[in-house]
């Protein structure tokens, strides 16, 4: 639609003509700015909320600030604004430039950039408000869902787009990976946001217990691979040989990594639900694609590194090669420590640790970060045609990140090979060493502070790029004509004559992007279907035959209590099979027992203890005090209050609708349990209120929310100690 | 660039390696401005990944379709070993006897050990001074399931779970159990300030 093409070109075809047109940087201008906007946001919620672990006062007793509400959105922000931001602005820039060609349509590259950032906006407001479906890194609910579907659509049409209208014959490798992510990430989105909508901002998902924490984590371990990983090593294609002057190292290592990335990344998902109740054969896959994607993924590193043979003396002078290099570095620290986390006895030790916490961080700060870091300093001179303001202050902000990171990754290796040693200390006359989780926690809150002071640090260091860059582009010139740049445009090679397109094949399929994007596909649904279909077809039985009472009214909707203040946070609900575990928290976890949970509630992290065969373990009072305060009933506990569930209202009249979808899920509810539902739950609170009043509780306790999480809580392994469940 | 990297090795190899290298360092396509060289796979590299595949492939046929053991069977192995351990444990050491318990009454040093334990353990449903609180009272004659000393350390070691008052025998020490059973009897007759009402049934000694 840009083309400012002189002449006529329908008469000659065939004939190459020299065609002028600009280059749509506004665009990227626009997503860099926002980049630098929701990084401060996601940075500064991070620092809040590693504060809050470190001294439970700093969550206020306000729900919209408490932990488990405040992390999701810390996730989300990193993940999906501050690093999502950054992607767009190095797509839209490189894309048009290796591709010599305008973005198909500005209006599609404006409706992506405005969904987006609403998007962003809309999270950044429901998270808070206890708006979630539960599920890590797909938290937002249906209508954010949709948009963020319909707005990928958008994208991906813009870029298909302009795909078909390049004026270069060949498809670079920063192409590839930025293919493979806009088809992988639509797949993972979609399939993984299948829900039913109990009312606007409620619903849950179609999938239940197993068949959900796989689908769950096939999305969540591949969020990261082609959120976080495809993309930026697009991006670092396109901008280290870019801010380098040289070329690089190997064009067959970018075919090889780049194949066998897409294709082993797809399958390491189960990685997550090692010792769960996922079936073996499965988990076994996600361990073995783990370990045969260490190659792989370091492909891209010794390419990038390789590519600065010869400059390493620049790395000294030049503040955007160092962040390369240290990014480079600590990807290829984190995607050997991935594959070592995935070996099941080294996963035993660290799972529900702080050790994942820090593998995650190497990965999001080292990685990520610098990469981010070193693109944007390249890149905001060249946009705004000028200088960097300060290169000093960018050599300031490289090493105070540099250190923030270390701190960071450091402390949290260390709390959570701490913790996974002390959960599993058993003493010579068999019992627990630590047999109160508290003491596990106690022991680990230093370096709860410490890792705080390393974000600290990491955050104080974005400011310093952030003021770098407006003193930047305030001394910018105000020109506004975009350059004018010209290219030959492309004759069409018939498929008779596929030869001209190259003398390897892959470089002819280099010449043929739908053909490799249909290629790229195919290899990311290889292992989506080896690994998902047979656990979907092999689990039908268990809730078929299931003599299982589902949860009452109460418990459901104390159960969305527990969802919506993001418990699943910090307590799993899955425990495995390993012989200290047992005996901390009774018989290992089965597949029956979370049939009807949709969501899966098995969590990932364990900051507090699993909750599994919580039921019946203590009084009802024994909550009651604990929510309100759980420093009374667990000394030194950093859990926060929940003071709002003492004066917030169950609202009943609710409940009917929920089963009624449930029902519709499969959950086997009969018409009497529908048509009875608020009257049955108004009893159930009424006798669990009655038994807390006849122990001193004030009257009132009858319609406030705890009384329904009591209820959820208090049937947490019920069915296993009554043995429904074998 | 590169050549001057191998300045050491005699002339024959240099200039094979000269010209593999000059083939390495042409530049195959360009965009943007960013040249392709064409090096060859680091061996490293390649091999490495080669390992891991076999690796994959061993450790799959080992364990999903040979004979390795399965995560559930290993626990079971693991749990059966331990077990048996506690089981032989068990038999050499009976429990006290109510004569053993009482006697402990008359050890300060073991009262003080039982109040510690007590503190950390107990306060938070037995109250501070064992009046009561979420749990009954231990210092009156009213006892819920018997107010005998062996009747007590049996209600600790297994407790009543139907009732939230946790088992104990798989946390604490046995020896650190009699402490706080002595204890907890020491408690008799204290009359602490705001006392839970009787529960149970009175014992007379």
């Amino acid at each position: 639609m840009s083309l400012e093409s002189s002449e006529s070109s329908k008469d000659q075809p065939l004939k190459p003509q020299l065609e002028n047109f600009s280059y749509d940087d506004a665009i990227v201008k626009k997503f860099l700015i926002m980049t630098l906007v929701w990084g401060a946001v996601a940075l500064l919620v991070g620092v809040v909320i590693a504060v809050q672990l470190a001294d439970w006062r700093f969550n206020f007793g306000l729900p919209w600030i408490t932990f488990g509400r405040l992390r999701p959105l810390h996730t989300n922000a990193a993940i999906f604004a501050f690093a999502g931001n950054a992607i767009f602005a190095g797509i839209y820039y490189s894309t048009q430039r290796l591709l010599k060609t305008r973005m198909a349509s500005d209006l599609l590259s404006q409706i992506h950039f405005w969904g987006w950032q609403a998007i962003i906006v809309a999270a950044a407001l429901t998270l808070p408000l206890g708006y979630t479906v539960g599920k890590e890194y797909a938290e937002l609910e249906l209508p954010i869902k949709l948009a963020i579907t319909v707005v990928w659509v958008v994208f991906a049409v813009n870029y298909f787009k302009t795909l078909l209208q390049r004026r270069e014959r060949h498809i670079y490798v920063a192409i590839w990976f930025y293919i493979a992510t806009i088809i992988t990430v639509a797949l993972l989105h979609v399939i993984n946001s299948i829900n039913l909508p109990v009312s606007f901002w409620k619903s849950y998902p179609v999938y239940a217990g197993v068949q959900d924490a796989l689908v769950q984590w096939w999305y969540g371990h591949n969020a990261v691979a082609f959120f976080l990983t495809t993309p930026f090593l697009g991006l670092m294609y396109y901008f280290l040989p870019k801010a380098a002057g040289l070329p690089v190292y190997s064009y067959r290592l970018s075919i090889v990594h780049f194949w066998s990335l897409v294709f082993i990344y797809i399958w390491a998902g189960p990685h997550h639900l090692l010792y769960s109740t996922l079936p073996e054969w499965a988990q076994t896959l996600g361990m073995i694609f783990s370990v045969m994607l260490w190659a792989p993924s370091w492909g891209g590193m010794v390419n990038g590194l390789l590519t600065l043979r010869g400059a390493w003396h620049r790395v000294r002078t030049e503040p955007i090669l160092k962040f390369f290099v240290a990014g480079l570095t600590f990807y290829g620290m984190a995607t050997f420590e991935g594959p070592l986390l995935s070996v099941k006895s080294v996963s035993a030790i660290a799972h529900y640790t702080d050790w994942i916490i820090a593998h995650v961080h190497g990965g999001t700060l080292g990685w990520n970060g610098f990469l981010i870091f070193a693109m944007i300093y390249w890149l905001v001179p060249k946009l705004w045609k000028t200088e960097l303001y300060s290169v000093k202050l960018a050599h300031v902000h490289f090493w105070t990140a540099f250190l923030g990171t270390l701190i960071y990754t450091v402390s949290m290796w260390t709390a959570g090979i701490t913790q996974g040693l002390m959960w599993r200390a058993v003493d010579p006359s068999g019992h627990l060493v630590y047999p109160d989780f508290i003491e596990t926690v106690i022991k680990i809150i230093p370096l709860y502070f410490l890792r705080a002071i390393g974000g600290f640090l990491y955050l104080g260091s974005f400011f310093l790029m952030l003021y770098n860059i407006v003193k930047t582009i305030a001394k910018a010139p105000k020109t506004k004509a975009p350059d004018v740049v010209s290219a030959y445009r492309l004759t069409p090679v018939a498929l008779s004559n596929l030869s001209q397109l190259g003398d390897r094949p892959h470089r002819i399929l280099e010449g043929l992007p739908a053909v490799f994007s249909v290629l790229t596909l195919i290899a990311v649904i290889v292992g989506t279907v080896i690994e998902l279909i047979p656990v979907f077809l092999g689990n039908q039985h268990v809730a078929a035959s299931s003599s299982l009472k589902p949860y009452t009214g109460l418990e459901l909707h104390g159960r969305d209590i527990y969802v919506r203040e993001g418990c699943y946070v910090c307590h799993s609900q899955m425990i495995r099979p390993i012989l200290s575990e047992t005996m901390r928290y009774g018989e290992y976890s089965r597949e029956q027992e979370s049939i009807y949970d949709h969501p899966f509630q098995w969590g990932s992290k364990r900051i507090g203890p699993d909750l599994a065969r919580l039921g019946g373990k203590y009084p009802d009072l024994w909550h009651y005090r604990h929510m309100l305060d759980p420093r009374e009933v667990t000394p030194g506990s950093l859990m926060p209050a929940y003071p709002w569930l003492y004066r917030d209202k169950t609202d009943f009249r609710a409940i009917p609708k929920k089963l009624k979808v449930m029902k519709s899920l499969g959950v086997p509810y009969t018409e009497m349990d529908l048509a009875q539902a608020e009257a049955d739950a108004l009893s159930h609170a009424k006798k669990i209120a009655d038994r807390l009043i006849s122990q001193g509780v004030p009257a009132t306790v009858q319609n406030q929310e705890i009384i329904a999480l009591i209820a959820y809580l208090q049937r947490l392994g019920e069915d296993f100690k009554k043995g429904l469940i074998q | 660039m590169g050549s001057n990297d191998h300045k050491n090795l005699d002339n024959e190899d240099k200039q094979k390696i000269d010209q593999k290298t000059n083939k390495e360092n042409q530049v195959l396509h360009t965009y943007d401005g960013i040249g392709e060289l064409d090096h060859s796979l680091p061996a490293w590299w390649i091999n490495g990944f080669y390992l891991n595949i076999i690796f994959a492939l061993g450790y799959f046929f080992y364990y999903i379709m040979g004979d390795g053991p399965s995560l559930l069977k290993e626990y079971q192995k693991e749990k059966n070993e331990y077990e048996y351990a506690q089981a032989l444990k068990k038999d050499s050491s009976k429990g006290a006897s109510e004569e053993e318990l009482r006697a402990f009454l008359k050890e300060p040093s073991r009262i003080q050990a039982g109040l510690q334990i007590f503190q950390t353990r107990c306060v938070v449903c037995h109250g501070a001074q064992g009046q009561g609180g979420i749990g009954p009272n231990l210092t009156d004659d009213y006892w819920i399931h018997g107010g005998k000393m062996t009747e007590i350390l049996a209600v600790v070691v297994n407790g009543v779970p139907e009732k939230g008052m946790a088992p104990w025998g798989g946390i604490l020490k046995l020896d650190e159990i009699y402490s706080v059973v002595t204890f907890i009897k020491s408690l008799r007759g204290t009359h602490p300030p705001n006392p839970k009402e009787p529960q149970g049934l009175l014992v007379k000694e």
